[in-house]
């Protein structure tokens, strides 16, 4: 079937077979290899994306049912010539390792920030359970949203 | 009802063992822009390895770190590596690259020696720069000598070198010998909450003091130990492989087999021990598998201290702190009070 999804902005359309997993036509019909196969069952977290704001598992959710709406994926935010402020942080703060969840954790923060500009660290805890790291022991990632939500909200005291 | 408890493990980790040849190698070749290219067969898996060992190269050139190229793990543009195992990159492959490194920056110094009109002894590199110990107004930019090294004098700035622990063989009588050429120690301490009513262990907090030579990049050796730190806790409470009769594992995924996930992981605070090392890079030793070994141990001693009751089988579930607790109970109550 053919489906039409906004991805990071632009319309994009491929024609997949109706069991086709959002994960999959992203990654294999669209090139957008940022989100990644991890478990393909929804534990991991690997393949978090943002579907008219909402974090969700790329893995869990069909193609057709993302038809028509917006989804961001990692791509969406920056790139190496620039990466985006959130991006920026976590460099800063050396929060990844292997980076095989760095996508996804990156998804999960930035949703968790763009409805709770200051979260507390219980709340930072919570927004990223759903994202599994095998490498980091979490410390470096929890640090780099709560400093990109103390900065946020002292420019927001600003504005 | 929650009680809290602490608990302390301490560790030694062997670095660099020699029991079987366990060398790495590196090219190391200054370019005349100043920059530096090292061939080396190790891989990076995300703990930062390359970004030290060129950080390794860089201080033996003289140059920053973002003046130093790796080309990596492929065997067909680089030697062999025995591997990114066994916490030994920083030391045995460190090793090769600064001696691979001062062995490019001996033909840098004989080449700047008369352009200086001092002796090569007399010589150092800093800051991007070959000049005059002592002296540093009277100096030439790395890249300049290595220009004339290459196109004046014929003498290519390269240096290739090799480093393998050195070996002791164990005596057959006694098993004694020197199976590791260096070794590293730490200290952890948990702070547990366990639940007498449901057997649940929470652990708020774990405080790691690690011993790794000079710490070449402590942001690094940093993120090394919360990682292990995270492993430690999946094992002491968490993480277990299940097989069936038949001994396939019947939990091959991330709904069985549990692990730590945010939520689980306690405050950590780390520190670095500093210290010095005379056979290692720079005074380096390794850090990446000590980092998991003592965890459990002071988690399960945490344990202890909280409810008095000794797990000892991992991972210590719910299930297996309520029995410990169950039997205590059923101990104390055969005992008659006095
Ligand atoms: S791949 Fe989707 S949650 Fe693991
Ligand atoms: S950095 Fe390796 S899984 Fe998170």
């Amino acid at each position: 079937m053919e489906i039409t999804i906004r991805v990071n902005g632009q319309e994009r359309t491929a024609s997949v077979p109706p069991e086709t997993t959002l994960l999959t036509m992203l990654r294999a019909n669209l090139g957008l290899t940022g989100a990644k196969l991890g478990c393909d069952v929804g534990d991991c977290g690997a393949c978090s994306v943002l579907v008219d704001g909402e974090p969700v598992n790329a893995c869990l959710m069909l193609a057709a049912q993302a038809a028509g709406r917006d989804v961001l994926t990692i791509e969406g935010l920056g790139d190496f010539q620039e990466l985006s402020p959130l991006q920026e942080m976590f460099e800063l703060f050396s929060s990844f390792q292997c980076g095989f969840c760095a996508p996804g954790m990156i998804i999960s923060a930035k949703a968790l920030l763009d409805k709770t500009p200051n979260p507390t660290a219980a709340e930072v805890r919570e927004a990223l359970s759903g994202n599994l790291c095998r490498c980091t022991g979490y410390t470096k990632i929890i640090d780099a949203v709560m400093e990109m939500a103390s900065r946020g909200a002292a420019e927001s005291e600003r504005a | 009802m929650r009680h809290r408890g602490r608990g302390i493990a301490c560790m030694w980790y062997p670095i660099g063992f020699t029991v079987a040849a366990n060398p790495s190698a590196a090219v190391v070749k200054v370019n005349e822009d100043g920059s530096a290219t090292v061939l080396t067969g190790t891989v990076e898996t995300g703990q930062g390895a390359l970004t030290v060992l060129g950080q390794i190269a860089a201080e033996e050139l003289g140059i920053a770190a973002d003046d130093v190229h790796l080309v990596s793990g492929d065997t067909d543009a680089t030697p062999m590596d025995t591997g990114a195992i066994a916490s030994r990159t920083t030391y045995v492959t460190g090793n090769a690259i600064q001696m691979a490194a001062a062995e490019a920056k001996k033909i840098l110094f004989e080449v700047a020696a008369p352009m200086l009109g001092v002796r090569p002894e007399q010589l150092e590199a800093r800051d991007r720069r070959i000049q005059v110990i002592g002296f540093p107004q009277k100096n030439l930019p790395i890249g300049e000598v290595a220009h004339h090294a290459q196109v004046v004098m014929g003498r290519p700035p390269l240096g290739s070198a090799s480093y393998n622990p050195p070996t002791v063989a164990m005596d057959p009588e006694t098993g004694q010998g020197k199976p590791f050429s260096t070794y590293v120690y730490a200290a952890q301490v948990a702070e547990v909450e366990v639940d007498d009513e449901t057997g649940e262990v929470e652990v708020l907090r774990i405080v790691a003091a690690h011993d790794c030579g000079t710490p070449i990049n402590p942001t690094l050796v940093e993120g090394q130990v919360e990682g292990g730190i995270s492993m430690g806790v999946g094992l002491a409470l968490q993480e277990e492989i299940l097989f069936d009769a038949e001994g396939r594992q019947i939990n091959p995924n991330l709904t069985n087999y549990i692990m730590p996930t945010s939520l689980d992981m306690p405050e950590v605070e780390v520190d670095i021990v500093k210290n010095y090392d005379p056979t290692g890079p720079f005074g380096a030793k390794g850090v990446g598998e000590p980092t998991s070994v003592p965890t459990a141990a002071a988690i399960a001693n945490a344990i202890y201290d909280a409810v008095g009751v000794r797990i000892h089988s991992l991972p210590a579930t719910s299930e297996k702190v309520l029995m410990a607790l169950r039997e205590k109970r059923a101990m104390q109550k055969q005992i008659p009070a006095e």
